[in-house]
């Protein structure tokens, strides 16, 4: 009856733990101006200049026809790839608290609680990831200058996507800042990881749907439609399009199962590393 | 063996050995600190009294050896031995973009302590430490001496039994190391908890209840300052001589007794009547005179054969300070 009543506190501490160190990233977010800027001036950036310059060339000649090449305008295409980004930029920083956090000794003050690492880690990385879809919600404020109608449905389909991106995305940070010493490293590296997983994900150009595997090929340099094939990002953002534009390239069940799955075996790597750090 | 030991000891360690590398941090090491003792590791710098610190909240694993707080096995209950314990670390860990009243609120949840109770905890810690002013401001936005009266509010919001304080008035300046002390012990007699402190401050230990000496990862004394004193401690004689012919005739003379010469001061070791004999047959030689009575800086310089505040910071001492960071051999 005894060792129940321990369980039952343990989980209860653990629980409470979680809370606490989610509450902690996210009052540390409010407070750090530049992550706050980042996040309303990217999508901006990209939907603005990006999508507003590139909107007009969104068509192609692929064999003597010129046609669109998706049934959208490039800005209603980048929309829900300005929202990924936005979630993989602040994912992947906010993985750099555990770098500030093991540097300036708050590691420490939470290693010796009795939270497991476990813990300790999901509350960081549900921290993290909240954060993340905040700025991915910052980009839907844009949705009516991108001509992107949005109903209650599709917002929380969108939500759910969003998160579970933003917690393997955030994984994927601690995974990163598992191995890095210094910010300036992790500053490097990020990038290094961010911008090719970006680019390489049909976030700013479609694989022609109308094209066979074949004529794609052709189209196309084979490694890059290896490489985006490949990528997982490419299945999460396909997935947000379905969700925000009823776009899809793939199966939109691949990018849910894609996010949960990239999810589970981020996290399990993170704290594998995480436990040995 | 049983996991629990007798109540009656706060923190016992066995045989205690921690190895970074081919440098011995740890020697088999072996103490026992009773309950709402005030008990203090004193070494020098590298002596691995932060080591001993880090085995005991959980966060480094011995080579070999066993340590309990309250009764509990760190090794193999960590989780239920860190409820027990206080700690106040050598380098600040608050998180410095939270409030005072945040830091305090987190640390409350990750212990598990109640809303209403954390809430009442908080403000009566506040009062204490008298940072009741300064709650909702920014931590980094306070002193160095608020933040180590912060920290140390802080390992109080839960139900901690025993306080580790690492070298808690380091790199403060005096008035603000009394004052840290006077918090210490006023929460040690209200709470009746026990605190293990280290410091290579030796002044800071004279008012504990136990002192254990350390040095390069050993144990060289342990007990009651009054005894280590009466044991190990040497009354000091300090001589100012009036000429060069006058010192080098008392050190030729004194040569078994001479402690150091410092300068124009020549230092012998003595006690009551050699100090009255010495006087008879010296004092037309001599332009001043002192007794020191046995200090625990005596006992430290009979034990190890220098000053604790000589020691020069050599390789062995880095690494060690290198395993003082904690996250990077962090187990």
């Amino acid at each position: 009856m005894k060792s129940l009543e321990t369980k039952r506190s343990m989980l209860m501490i653990q629980l409470g733990g979680i809370y606490g160190l989610w509450l902690r990233e996210v009052r540390r977010s409010f407070r750090d101006r530049g992550q706050l800027i980042g996040g309303i001036s990217r999508p901006i950036l990209w939907v603005v200049i990006l999508g507003i310059g590139l909107n007009p060339y969104f068509r192609g000649e692929v064999f003597g026809k010129v046609n669109f090449v998706v049934p959208f305008t490039y800005l209603q295409f980048i929309f829900p790839a300005v929202i990924a980004l936005n979630i993989l930029f602040t994912s992947v920083q906010s993985a750099v608290s555990v770098i500030w956090d093991r540097e300036f000794g708050f590691l420490r003050e939470v290693l010796v609680s009795p939270l497991s690492r476990g813990t300790i880690l999901l509350g960081k990385v549900l921290g993290g990831a909240t954060v993340a879809v905040m700025h991915g919600c910052l980009v839907l404020l844009l949705a009516k200058f991108a001509d992107v109608n949005l109903t209650w449905m599709k917002v929380l389909e969108a939500l759910g996507l969003m998160s579970m991106l933003a917690f393997a995305l955030t994984s994927l940070g601690v995974v990163i800042a598992n191995h890095i010493r210094s910010f300036q490293g992790f500053g490097i590296f990020s990038n290094a990881v961010i911008l090719p997983l970006y680019f390489t994900s049909s976030s700013i150009f479609p694989l022609d749907p109308a094209l066979s595997q074949a004529q794609t090929r052709v189209v196309y340099p084979e490694w890059l439609v290896t490489v985006v094939e490949c990528n997982p990002l490419t299945y999460a953002i396909d997935a947000l399009r379905g969700a925000l534009i009823g776009y899809n390239q793939f199966d939109p069940y691949l990018g849910i199962l894609i996010m949960g799955s990239s999810g589970v075996v981020l996290f399990g790597l993170a704290l594998f590393e995480f436990r040995r750090a | 063996m049983s996991n629990i030991l007798n109540s009656s000891v706060a923190i016992r360690l066995e045989k205690v050995s921690k190895r970074y590398g081919r440098t011995v941090a740890l020697d088999e090491v072996s103490f026992e600190v009773g309950e709402q003792q005030m008990f203090a590791l004193l070494g020098p710098n590298g002596a691995g009294k932060t080591t001993l610190m880090h085995i005991l909240s959980t966060l480094l694993r011995p080579d070999a050896g066993k340590a309990f707080v309250a009764g509990i096995d760190v090794m193999k209950k960590p989780l239920q031995a860190r409820q027990r314990l206080g700690i106040v670390f050598q380098e600040p860990s608050l998180d410095d973009r939270l409030s005072v009243h945040e830091n305090l609120d987190l640390h409350g949840l990750i212990f598990g302590v109640p809303r209403t109770l954390r809430r009442q905890r908080i403000e009566e810690l506040l009062a204490l430490v008298e940072l009741t002013d300064w709650t909702d401001k920014i931590v980094r936005t306070l002193s160095s001496g608020m933040k180590r009266r912060l920290e140390i509010a802080r390992a109080f919001i839960h139900d901690s039994e025993i306080l580790l304080l690492d070298e808690p008035t380091v790199g403060l300046d005096a008035q603000t190391r009394d004052r840290i002390w006077h918090y210490i012990h006023r929460l040690q007699t209200e709470r009746k908890i026990t605190v293990m402190v280290t410091t290579h401050y030796i002044e800071e230990v004279e008012k504990c209840d136990q002192v254990c000496i350390i040095d390069n990862g050993k144990v060289l004394a342990d007990g009651a300052p009054k005894v280590l004193k009466k044991e190990f401690g040497q009354q000091l004689l300090r001589i100012v001589p009036k000429t060069d012919e006058d010192q080098i005739k008392i050190v030729t003379r004194y040569a078994e007794r001479l402690s150091r010469i410092d300068g124009t001061e020549i230092i012998l070791t003595s006690d009551d009547s050699f100090s009255e004999s010495f006087l008879a047959e010296n004092g037309a030689r001599i332009r001043a005179l002192s007794i020191e009575v046995p200090s625990l800086e005596s006992v430290f310089l009979t034990l190890t054969g220098r000053d604790i505040r000589d020691k020069e910071i050599n390789l062995r001492e880095q690494t060690k300070a290198f395993g003082k960071i904690g996250g990077e051999h962090t187990k």
